[in-house]
């Protein structure tokens, strides 16, 4: 049933599979940090800034934490927009149309009332969905959190009602990407029947041919036409990845 | 010659001080022999009753504790004692308003000029008067994180009472307070590091101790026209918008802090209409690998 062995392709490079690394742990560390802020009046929330010695230590460590992803969302941007164009491992991130066509023949193949499954190209709706999140979140949480942090800046030019709204946008949106990852990135990382306990592919860093061209089909004919799908038959020890 | 005279000159000092607080501590225990006990009490002509009993520990870490009991209780020398002008317990403790006068005459006058000071002056009951925020044997400096953590606490036994805001035309700010970044930053200092002094403004920090008045007065530190100035007392580099960040202790709403208020509703939205189809996606998917995909593989 499983895909997994054979020859493999690289899906994710090392320094993506480091940025991943470090938005998980720097997540968990905001989260930890953000939450018991947020519910400051709870029995829960009142133990967890106790254990951590107190709110001014926890604003430091949240603070910290929040400019170290800025700068790796920052560094995330330019090496997009630097890589944009190479043929393979590139962004491939961009939303179209066909994603939703892709959802809604998702949704119609999942029920049952089709027998083809869309053709995902390298990304499918689903992880592109995942993506956008990521980036789209952590924008709001930064704008709202730098406002909240520099409260007398950010009223030399702008009304002051922007302070209590961006403190309203930063737990909302906080709320939103921790129910995205607990609903959508678990089940489909960790409880997924295929991938249960959990997808090794950001660690690993590679998927096999075979799993592509089941998962990733449109990303499997580009690999053929590319030449980078070839080699050893699937479940021989000697299958090497190919260059990319 | 001149530096040794400087020397015995300061232990001469040091040891009068010192034996005058020996003198001190050994009249005032003459007092606490009686005045220790628990349930000690005076009743005045009406009925009305007020507790006498001083807590020789609390009393001791108070910053009066220098001073002997005759200071403030002057005449009560002999037992039993001479009976007290005041009919009640109320007017006693408005009678004592004055001997705190006697040293902190520029807290007494602020006071007088302020809300709560006037009221007294109309004769309210129930507006604080210098006790009943700095207790009468247990004043402690205000500085102390002690005092200033509690301090929200402290106004809010009034101004978290809607009957009695009610009666002066006040709002009920307490709540709201406690959930603004100031408050719930107190709020932590106070439960989680009481040792450290609270960072974040206390309720006196904006509106003063002692000559609180309402924002509509033009001379209140609140007032539209001088909040920036107090906001600036600690947020010294405020923009000229900063004071209109201030959300007044009240609930954003379709009138009042517009944009807040529609932010919380589209999370309100979003939040759960996100949760909705992400359930629903995953079920689906659930109801794919266990149902769908046996069947197929069955046919």
């Amino acid at each position: 049933m499983r895909h997994w062995r054979g020859p493999q392709v690289e899906r994710f490079s090392l320094l993506q599979r480091l940025e991943h690394f470090v938005l998980l742990v720097l997540f968990n560390v905001l989260a930890l940090t953000g939450l018991p802020q947020k519910y400051s009046t709870s029995a829960w929330g009142e133990q967890l800034i106790a254990v951590m010695g107190g709110i001014a230590h926890v604003r430091f460590i949240h603070r910290t934490a929040a400019v170290l992803l800025v700068v790796m969302g920052l560094y995330h941007v330019v090496v997009v927009a630097a890589t944009r164009r190479r043929p393979v491992r590139r962004h491939d991130m961009r939303l179209s149309l066909r994603d939703l066509r892709d959802l809604w023949g998702d949704v119609r193949f999942l029920a049952g009332l089709s027998r083809e499954r869309p053709r995902f190209g390298r990304f499918d709706y689903r992880q592109k969905f995942e993506y956008w999140a990521v980036l789209w979140g952590t924008v709001i949480m930064a704008v709202s959190g730098l406002v909240m942090w520099f409260p007398e800046f950010t009223t030399r030019w702008l009304p002051g009602v922007v302070v209590p709204a961006a403190r309203v946008a930063h737990g909302g949106e906080a709320l939103l990407a921790l129910f995205a990852v607990i609903l959508w990135h678990f089940y489909n990382a960790h409880f997924r029947p295929d991938v249960f306990p959990m997808d090794p592919a950001m660690f690993t860093g590679t998927i096999s041919v075979e799993r592509a061209r089941h998962e990733h089909p449109a990303e499997y004919e580009e690999l053929e036409r590319l030449g980078l799908a070839g080699g050893p038959p699937p479940g021989s020890p000697t299958a090497r990845p190919p260059a990319s | 010659m001149r530096r040794a005279r400087l020397a015995v000159l300061a232990v001469v000092a040091v040891t009068w001080l010192w034996a005058g607080r020996a003198a001190v501590a050994q009249e005032n225990a003459a007092c606490l022999g009686c005045h220790e006990a628990a349930g000690t009490e005076v009743t005045f002509p009406d009925g009305s009753r007020l507790g006498a009993t001083v807590h020789p520990q609390r009393f001791g870490a108070s910053v009066h504790a220098p001073l002997p009991c005759v200071t403030c209780h002057a005449g009560q020398t002999d037992y039993p004692h001479p009976p007290r002008a005041a009919r009640s317990a109320r007017a006693y403790q408005v009678a004592a308003q004055q001997i705190c006068a006697t040293c902190h005459a520029e807290a007494a006058a602020a006071y007088a000029a302020g809300s709560h000071g006037r009221a007294v002056a109309r004769g309210a009951t129930d507006v604080p008067l210098c006790t009943s925020c700095h207790t009468a044997h247990e004043v402690v400096p205000p500085a102390t994180a002690a005092f200033r953590n509690n301090a929200p606490e402290l106004c809010g036994n009034c101004h978290a009472d809607e009957a009695l805001m009610a009666r002066y035309g006040v709002r009920v700010v307490y709540q709201a307070y406690t959930e603004e970044f100031h408050g719930v930053t107190t709020r932590l200092y106070r439960i989680v590091t009481p040792m450290s002094p609270s960072p974040a403004a206390v309720c006196s920090d904006c509106h003063t101790a002692h000559r609180v008045l309402p924002p509509t007065d033009p001379a209140s530190t609140v007032s539209p026209a001088n909040v920036l100035a107090t906001c600036r007392t600690c947020h010294a580099t405020a923009g000229r918008f900063f004071a209109t960040a201030w959300t007044e202790h009240r609930a954003p709403s379709l009138r009042f802090a517009t944009l807040v208020y529609l932010v919380q509703v589209f999370y309100w939205i979003l939040i759960p209409a996100t949760v909705a189809v992400l359930v629903a996606l995953t079920a689906l998917d659930l109801w794919y690998w266990v149902w769908v995909r046996r069947r197929r593989r069955r046919a």
